[in-house]
């Protein structure tokens, strides 16, 4: 098996062409993932035992921090498009900030549910509130990685690692955090409807 | 130490090139060596259950040899027997004929037919076969622990997978089956994700969608199904772990164990076969496409005829691949189901039958007059024609709610998907090992040893099966230890050992296969690059495996896959052969 053959050689680079679309179809397995969930929510919900409670304030909190690190991460990718290197830092950061803050909220809220005895397993929880923990506990989960990337994305642009040539991580981790954060606020806005129905 | 030491500095390249290898062609013997290894160990459980049923009570060594102490004295437990016929259905439906036959033959023919070095991702590739090998690996030391192994069906039903005190099998066993699918569920969708992205990204100058060869285009629908469907059952097993685990009560509700009422409240088993049939019936189109496929193209090949109805046969590919997600209510019919959506379930369920029919009237019309080439790849095409038509047909009879409901749970469905996925998704991959073999191993399986391997297998297989719908018809249930407890089943004593005497002689038959394939790899009869003139692009690459297929520039495309005997011109054109002067394309 020797190759004398091989006058191309061929080295296994991963294909910068093919990353993008690797993203879109891993965020539709994603969505298929929660669309299960919720539609799971929804079959449930018509049990005669299906309990009702309020959200939680906080998760609007958490929300606008979502919808405001949105737009920072946006604006540094712009910024970063037009060769304009400095601001991209600060509204990186000021991303991550609000990453954390997100996250914050969402524990917040939950805490705020479990100390008013809505659990989310054991003989006191019902379906409901155990799915609601289920819910956004596995949207945190995803937001994990999404922070991941936004501190590699971070860290690349203070080492002045991007430029307006070179921008395709920036764009994949924002693609994937504006995913996460339309997915919250479907959620909030599902979780809403279906928790007081 | 030393040896394996020494061993390693020799042959340096050893654990890249044969282990983490990212190359897709030794990938795909990866999947293939794992999944036939996997379905070996599924066949010898199907037969060892089959002694029991047809000889229910009767003491076999073979028992004592395999099983153990799953089979004190030679027979094998009750609660054992469960557990047997659960990781039959789940090994043949998942790891061998998810992964081990899209794994296969994605893996090697999507970059060589669509003309790309490699797929998207290398590594992706990779990573998804080692943690198949990981999955296969947890499943299998399941069937070793404290309480044997997942005993609930390759359906997994709560409540007996959802309280580990419910059966023997649903303790540690259900666990381990549950780690071992969510390793299988990620595995499967990065490769499907690294599957679509190569055909939709990296196709060779001149390869149109409509250039494409059919197999492709399976495989292209399979890994959407994929990636459509498997999340979903993930999202099923996570609540059932959670319900298992963490006390809550997705799946239950009502529940009494021994007398006492567990404090589960809410839920509902019901759930969890929505959700699993949302992936369950996509499932039995992912193991069955890619088969259609490769049958595809070996009858237009072996047939040295175009196939019939190219752009008929991609749509009825995406027609059954958009209805399978329509239809999965199907399999709930006696669940309590409100009538009307039964009869919507009906309708979408008879809808498939269309696209199925297309399919099958083109192969028949593509053999019609072609001059047929009997090789074994061809034969076990034909084979599959066949099973489709006869398991499709009882389809029908499942698929219409008030037919459905007289025979469901009865063997009458085992018959019916045995032969209708079973059958057909394995002779499809029978054909595509005896036609792609020179292509994997640069040399020729035996021919007539390929023959004699395909009539055992098809006469012993409907020999099991066929006669399943009889009994399944006289109401004898599937899923049962025994059926001599039943004085009404008595007239199918004789029946039942007849299909188990088919079913030993099937199994027996296999080992040609296995000879011919093994004999074959070391000492078979050198392949020429193109031993069945066909017009692929897989046949333009050297018969010697070099990493980026070709040694050149990447042939490009010019034609579509079926140019045999196109009048006046040669008696077949590759598809890397340019138009001549005035020659008008055939799609
Ligand atoms: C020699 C070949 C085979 C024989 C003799 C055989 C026989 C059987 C029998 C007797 C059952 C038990 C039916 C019951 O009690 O409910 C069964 C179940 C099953 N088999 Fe096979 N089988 C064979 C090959 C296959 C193949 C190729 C597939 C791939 C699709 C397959 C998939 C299944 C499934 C999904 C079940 C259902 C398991 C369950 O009820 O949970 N089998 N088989
Ligand atoms: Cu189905």
């Amino acid at each position: 098996m020797e190759n004398n053959l091989s006058i191309y050689n061929y080295e296994f680079s991963e294909n910068k062409k093919a990353k993008e679309p690797l993203l879109w179809i891993g965020l539709v397995s994603i969505i298929m993932f929660f669309a299960g969930l919720t539609s799971a929510v929804i079959v449930s919900s018509t049990s005669s035992t299906w309990k009702i409670f309020t959200l939680p304030n906080t998760f609007w909190y958490s929300s606008i921090a979502i919808i405001i690190s949105s737009i920072t991460f946006q604006l540094g990718y712009s910024f970063v498009k037009k060769n304009n290197l400095l601001l991209p830092k600060l509204l990186f950061i000021s991303t991550l900030i609000l990453g954390f803050t997100f996250v914050y909220f969402q524990y917040e809220g939950l805490s705020y549910l479990y100390q008013q005895g809505i659990y989310a397993t054991g003989n006191k929880s019902t379906t409901s509130s155990s799915y609601l923990y289920v819910l956004t506990v596995l949207h945190i989960f995803h937001l994990f990685f999404g922070i991941i990337s936004l501190g590699v994305v971070t860290t690349k642009s203070l080492m002045n690692k991007y430029n307006s040539s070179n921008f395709l991580g920036i764009k994949l981790s924002l693609t994937y955090w504006h995913f996460l954060g339309i997915l919250w606020l479907y959620l909030f806005m599902f979780l809403t409807i279906m928790m007081s129905k | 130490m030393d040896i394996t030491h020494s061993e390693h500095k020799h042959h340096e390249s050893f654990i890249s090139k044969y282990l983490f290898s990212r190359d897709h062609k030794m990938i795909a013997k990866q999947f293939m060596i794992t999944g036939f290894t996997m379905g070996f160990i599924g066949i010898i459980m199907s037969v060892l259950f089959r002694l029991q049923l047809g000889w229910p009570g009767e003491k076999f060594l073979i028992n004592d040899l395999l099983l153990g102490s799953w089979a004190n004295g030679g027979v094998i437990a009750p609660d054992k027997y469960l557990a047997l016929v659960t990781m039959h259905g789940t090994i043949m439906v998942f790891f061998m004929l998810t992964a081990g036959l899209s794994g296969t033959f994605s893996n090697l023919l999507i970059p060589l037919q669509i003309g790309a070095r490699d797929m998207a991702s290398g590594f992706i590739n990779m990573l998804s076969y080692w943690i198949f090998f990981v999955s296969c690996i947890v499943m299998l030391v399941s069937l070793g622990v404290e309480g044997g192994a997942a005993s609930s069906g390759w359906t997994i039903y709560p409540p007996l997978s959802a309280l580990p005190e419910a059966i023997p099998g649903s303790g540690l066993g259900m666990t381990l089956w549950l780690v071992s699918m969510a390793l299988f569920i990620t595995s499967s969708l990065i490769g499907s994700l690294n599957y679509i992205v190569t055909i939709l990204n990296l196709r060779t100058k001149g390869m149109t969608f409509t250039r494409l060869p059919l197999t492709i285009w399976s495989f292209l629908v399979t890994a959407i199904l994929g990636v459509l469907s498997f999340p979903v059952l993930l999202s099923a097993v996570l609540l059932l772990v959670f319900d298992r685990s963490f006390g809550t009560s997705f799946y239950l509700s009502d529940i009494y164990i021994g007398g006492q009422a567990l404090e589960r409240f809410g839920g509902s088993p019901i759930l969890f076969e929505h959700l699993f049939w949302f992936l369950g019936h996509p499932e039995v189109y992912i193991v069955l496409l890619p088969s259609l496929g490769i049958t595809s193209e070996i009858v237009s090949t072996m047939s040295r005829k175009p196939i019939f109805g190219y752009k008929f046969m991609i749509g009825s590919i995406l027609a059954i691949g958009g209805l399978s997600f329509i239809v999965w209510g199907h399999h709930m019919f006696v669940t309590g189901m409100n009538p009307f959506l039964g009869a919507v379930f009906t309708i979408t369920t008879l809808l498939i039958a269309i696209p199925s029919a297309i399919k099958v009237f083109n192969y028949l019309t593509t053999l019609w007059r072609g001059n047929i080439i009997f090789s074994p790849a061809m034969l076990f095409s034909i084979g599959l024609i066949s099973t489709f038509i006869t398991g499709g047909l009882t389809g029908l009879i499942l698929g219409d709610a008030t037919l459905d409901i007289n025979v469901h749970d009865t063997y009458f469905v085992v018959g019916h998907f045995h032969i209708v996925m079973g059958l057909s998704a394995v002779f499809g991959t029978f054909a595509g090992v005896y036609h792609w073999f020179p292509k994997m191993f640069g040399k020729m399986m035996n021919n007539t040893w390929g023959q004699i391997h395909f009539w055992i297998t098809i006469v012993t297989a409907y020999g099991v099966f066929f006669p399943m719908h009889f009994l399944g018809l006289a109401g004898v249930p599937r899923r049962y230890y025994t059926n001599s407890s039943f004085p009404m089943f008595d007239d199918f004593v004789n029946l039942n050992e007849i299909i188990s005497i088919f079913a030993i002689i099937a199994f027996i038959g296999q080992f040609i296969f296995i000879f011919n394939f093994l004999y074959s790899i070391f000492k078979g009869r050198k392949a020429s690059q193109n031993p069945w003139s066909s017009n692929t692009l897989e046949w333009t690459t050297p018969v010697e495996h070099i990493h980026g297929n070709w040694p050149g520039e990447i042939p490009e495309v010019h034609r579509w896959p079926y140019d045999y005997n196109k009048p006046g011109y040669e008696e077949f054109i590759p598809q890397n052969v340019p138009l001549k002067k005035g020659e008008v394309e055939s799609v």
